[in-house]
């Protein structure tokens, strides 16, 4: 990031490379539209490319990534409520040939979803920053603003409600 | 910890969504854009408006200065009116004959002039320099008698008054004794100063009415007031001449205490000091 604020325009590109898939994942499971999580997305990046001068590395590029993105959730949510995007249409592929090995997978996947959508906000955002972010429980708390104890307990509490809804089955 | 790589695995199971293209390249060259592109300047150097700037900055400059030399030139109203006091007397000095060149001007510089004065007051000081050595415009006593024998007026319109008994000076020397020279024109004056000099050449007028009222109650105090120096010292030589000494001490001290700067010439000072 020091590097593209120098003016150095390829820096970005290899910053965007690493960190669009996560990001664009952790926008699009935090809100139902996708064409909201697309806008939401390109918001981030306007924002990091329009900060590239009075970036200051505080912490890791990532923690102050994803800590935009949680400002601009907090905007959305604010405006619309609470919400997570419907993943309709999954295709998830098997390992196994097994078509009922399939199913099986293809139903704990299906409530995984389920129980994603059903997670209080801040416990589904602790989460998707944990899977998709990388981010530690002290970057979490960085990131959402709030403490190391309530960040660990958000993520504790989602890791368990998804294991239960998982196992249900 | 084992349920939460489960959990973890388990969710890298779904579907990795990605971003569509057009939005990678849309962001892409917006990081792009916001490199290369740099803040534009305020005026662009090309063409004739390479020289707008040059040229804008001398006109303001031009300006400035003209501005600065109008105001400056405008001042001298002003001026005569801060130096009302030493002007008076350096102008009556001149008409005294045996004095000699230098000593009229010192007297004159004294009161307003300090070794270290500003350099603008330098300038008016030289500027009554000047007035000094022209003939006298008009003498100091109607400016004295008109504050002595009507304050009254003059609280009531204390600025017009003031600047009207300047300009009265210059426009109209009949109004009080010793006229000055034919020779030297009478400075012009400006249209807007007109109306003021024209309220001086009335007041005058009033002033010199009150002042014969003045002259004929007998108090030698206002007859003073209305007399140039060398008349005042005229009278004093008269008392000595007639041998009334205590009168003649008591008008050269009176004397003395309004104009301290005056220096007698020494064969009047023969005439006024008691020997």
């Amino acid at each position: 990031m020091l590097a593209y604020g120098a003016g150095d325009a390829g820096a970005f590109e290899t910053l965007y490379a690493r960190h669009r898939g996560g990001l664009f994942r952790f926008v699009l499971r935090a809100v139902k539209d996708r064409g909201v999580a697309e806008e939401l997305f390109q918001e981030v990046w306007v924002r990091v490319i329009e900060a590239r001068e009075r970036y200051a590395p505080k912490a890791r590029f990532i923690t102050w990534l994803y800590t935009i993105a949680h400002n601009l959730l907090v905007d959305h949510w604010r405006k619309k409520g609470l919400s997570l995007v419907a993943l309709d249409g999954d295709d998830v592929s098997s390992e196994s040939a097994n078509p009922a090995r399939q199913a099986e997978a293809r139903e704990a996947l299906a409530r995984l979803v389920h129980a994603l959508e059903s997670l209080p906000a801040a416990q589904r955002e602790a989460f998707l920053l944990h899977e998709e972010g990388g981010l530690s429980v002290a970057e979490i708390a960085a990131a959402t603003g709030v403490g190391e104890e309530a960040a660990k307990s958000r993520l504790r509490y989602a890791m368990t409600k998804l294991k239960a809804a998982v196992d249900d089955g | 910890m084992a349920d939460d790589d489960d959990i973890s695995r388990r969710y890298r199971e779904l579907p990795r969504e990605e971003p569509p293209r057009h939005l990678d390249d849309a962001i892409l060259a917006a990081a792009r854009r916001a490199v290369h592109t740099r803040p534009a300047p305020l005026v662009v150097p090309s063409g004739r408006q390479r020289w707008y700037f040059p040229l804008a900055a001398a006109a303001i400059i031009v300006l400035a200065v003209a501005v600065t030399v109008h105001v400056e030139r405008e001042q001298p109203a002003e001026d005569m009116l801060s130096s009302n006091t030493a002007t008076a007397p350096a102008a009556a000095r001149e008409a005294v004959p045996p004095a000699p060149a230098a000593e009229p001007a010192a007297p004159a510089r004294a009161p307003s002039a300090p070794a270290g004065a500003p350099p603008s007051q330098r300038r008016f000081e030289m500027r009554d320099e000047a007035r000094a050595q022209k003939p006298p415009p008009a003498p100091s006593s109607d400016e004295r008698a008109r504050n002595e024998a009507a304050p009254a007026e003059l609280q009531k319109a204390p600025t017009e008054q003031s600047a009207g008994a300047v300009m009265g000076r210059v426009e109209a020397p009949k109004a009080v004794g010793a006229p000055p020279p034919q020779a030297v024109p009478p400075p012009e004056i400006k249209p807007a100063e007109k109306t003021k000099a024209a309220i001086a050449t009335k007041g005058g007028a009033e002033s010199q009415r009150r002042l014969d009222e003045g002259a004929g109650s007998g108090t030698r105090l206002a007859a003073s007031a209305v007399q140039s120096p060398e008349q005042w010292l005229q009278g004093i030589a008269d008392l000595r001449k007639q041998a009334r000494h205590e009168e003649a001490d008591k008008e050269l001290a009176e004397f003395r205490k309004r104009y301290p700067d005056y220096k007698i010439p020494l064969a009047m000072r023969e005439r006024v000091e008691r020997r």
